[in-house]
């Protein structure tokens, strides 16, 4: 079966950059700045195989560089070096070898990014239903009727009652918020969308409704994901395989119950332990 | 009592602006056609009047006034309000030679603030307007580089969603003038402050339009025969001031009688409402022919 994204050798240096970088981090080095010239090697040698419809769990702690993979995947960072191929039905996309129009209408269209924080993600001057529509009107909708009951319809699915469609997302609960966020990264169809920590910051009945609702999306739309997450449960919840990243490197990667059940690294190790 | 010494025009060159200055507003004109609704940037020179009042406009009619040239100013459709009567008298002081006109026939160069002549305009006309803000990416985005960025990439997405914004609050898009407006498929220009009435007039028109922002520091121009398209949904199509009253029949001119004008709404002494057409020149045109025909008739 054909892999709806590869990535390899994915590196994303902050600074000047010396020959000694990337010996001298890592998690064996037990960091990411360089001593030699105080560069940070946020991520380096990332390899990644994302199949269609699945949910791939990226794992790690704070500043082990998980955000700075999807913000690269989602052009939001020019990665060091590296490479992606993004394999959308017929077409495949080099995707760091894209003009800046083709990397615009990619993201408008075939991609969808969901981040923690719902002000990175919406507008919250205009209604929900303006989030939805934006992208829409981006990706050259501009019937005003079709685009009404497309945002409709999606803000259903999502669970936003319709009659808030044309407030402001300002109004709303964290969790509503993140749920109108959701319904505008799926409003165009994509076949990837990016979760970027998305039920950090929620209470745990909002989260599990998040949960579950990612989880319908994935089966009935047949979406792939990466999902970046700290927490275990998600991972647990969400991801058929994952990948445990630490000081920029991934450690360990394989199927989620494997690497929680018997965790090879000792990091993981402690990670799950710490969980328990 | 020593006789009062007749004034002499003070010692400026023609067209008041030294020859560099207008060969580097000549040149961003150039561009601004080259390139149908792109903001060329250019060094608005110091004017004596104050910025705000149409010193980007007046540059430009300075830059392409020539001995040969007739020049009209209009303001909101007048000739006569104190703005555009001072300009025109400007010019013919500082670029002598130069024919003063309030007709819209006789004009070669038009400087306009707020409206476009109804009168067609013809191939050998100029129209020149007086911009204040000339970005319509102004009310989305903050960030000045990234409403460049926006308008390489012809990415108006968000002016469409304050038109849907407009349409879910208002059911009708609620924006009166200075209506964003697509130019040959893409730059999107923000019009200079004319009603909705006039955009129609940008479309393949027959004469070049230019426009002027002094403060802003910026020239675009709407090419003859170049297509002008304002933002609208497939489904909700741009609609201009339709004048019709409680009775649903269009308003016609108190003082001309014409019925397919833009009109201005005045109130009189004792609050009577009546109205009349905006464009002066063309309504006095329009009173003079009617004025002639009864007694051609009679003659014949």
């Amino acid at each position: 079966m054909r892999p709806i994204l590869e990535v390899s050798g994915l590196s994303r240096i902050y600074g000047p950059g010396c020959p000694r970088c990337i010996e001298a981090t890592g998690p064996d080095a037990e960091r990411n700045v360089c001593p030699h010239c105080g560069s940070i090697v946020a991520v380096h040698d990332v390899g990644l195989r994302l199949m269609p419809g699945e949910i791939l769990g990226i794992m790690g702690e704070s500043g082990s560089g998980k955000s700075t993979v999807v913000k690269l995947l989602n052009f939001d960072e020019t990665p060091t070096t590296g490479r992606a191929a993004f394999f959308d039905g017929e077409r495949t996309w080099d995707l760091f070898g894209l003009n800046a129009a083709e990397k615009r209408w990619l993201r408008d269209n075939r991609m969808g990014t969901v981040y923690q924080n719902p002000h990175l993600g919406l507008n919250l001057d205009i209604s929900a239903g303006g989030n939805i529509a934006e992208r829409l009107l981006m990706s050259d909708v501009l019937s005003y009727g079709e685009i009404r009951e497309r945002a409709r319809d999606l803000l259903a699915r999502t669970q936003v009652p319709a009659i808030r469609m044309d407030e402001h997302p300002r109004r709303f609960s964290g969790g509503m918020q993140q749920r109108v966020q959701i319904a505008r990264a799926l409003v165009t169809n994509p076949p990837l969308l990016l979760l970027d920590e998305v039920t950090t910051g929620l209470d745990l009945s909002v989260q599990a409704r998040i949960l579950d609702l990612i989880l319908d999306l994935q089966e009935r739309l047949g979406i792939a994901m990466i999902a970046v997450t700290h927490d275990l449960g998600v991972i647990r919840l969400l991801a058929t395989r994952t990948v445990v990243m630490r000081y920029g490197r991934i450690v360990e990667g394989g199927l989620t119950d494997q690497i929680l059940e018997d965790p090879q690294h000792a990091y993981t190790q402690e990670l799950v332990a710490a969980a328990l | 009592m020593r006789a009062r010494r007749k004034r002499r025009p003070a010692s400026y060159g023609f067209g008041f602006l030294d020859e560099n200055a207008k060969k580097e507003l000549r040149r961003a004109l150039m561009k601004a056609v080259a390139i149908p609704g792109y903001q060329v940037p250019y060094a608005s020179r110091e004017m004596p009047i104050a910025r705000g009042f149409g010193t980007g406009g007046l540059q430009i009619t300075l830059a392409l006034l020539g001995e040969d040239d007739t020049v009209k100013v209009i303001d909101q459709g007048s000739d006569e309000s104190v703005n555009a009567a001072n300009l025109r008298k400007f010019f013919a002081l500082v670029c002598l030679g130069v024919t003063e006109t309030t007709r819209t026939t006789d004009a070669t160069v038009i400087q306009t603030r707020h409206r476009i002549p109804e009168r067609r305009l013809r191939a050998d006309q100029i129209l020149v307007f007086q911009v204040p803000y000339p970005d319509p990416l102004v009310v989305v985005e903050a960030n000045a580089g990234k409403r460049r960025e926006m308008h390489g990439a012809a990415n108006y997405a968000r002016l469409w969603t304050k038109l849907y914004e407009d349409m879910v609050t208002f059911d009708e898009i609620t924006i009166s003038h200075r209506y964003p407006t697509r130019i040959a498929g893409h730059y999107v220009i923000d019009p200079s402050p004319i009603p909705r009435w006039d955009v129609p007039k940008l479309h393949m028109a027959d004469c070049l339009y230019l426009f002027g922002a002094g403060r802003e520091k910026r020239i675009y121009a709407v090419p003859p025969h170049t297509t002008a398209q304002p933002l609208s949904f497939s489904d909700v199509p741009f609609r201009v001031e339709d004048f019709t009253d409680e009775h649903g029949k269009r308003r016609a001119c108190a003082r001309c009688g014409a019925t397919g004008t833009f009109l201005d709404e005045l109130l009189a002494a004792d609050s009577v409402k009546s109205y009349h057409c905006s464009d002066i020149d063309f309504c006095t045109e329009t009173l003079k022919a009617t004025q002639c025909a009864p007694s051609s008739k009679s003659a014949a």
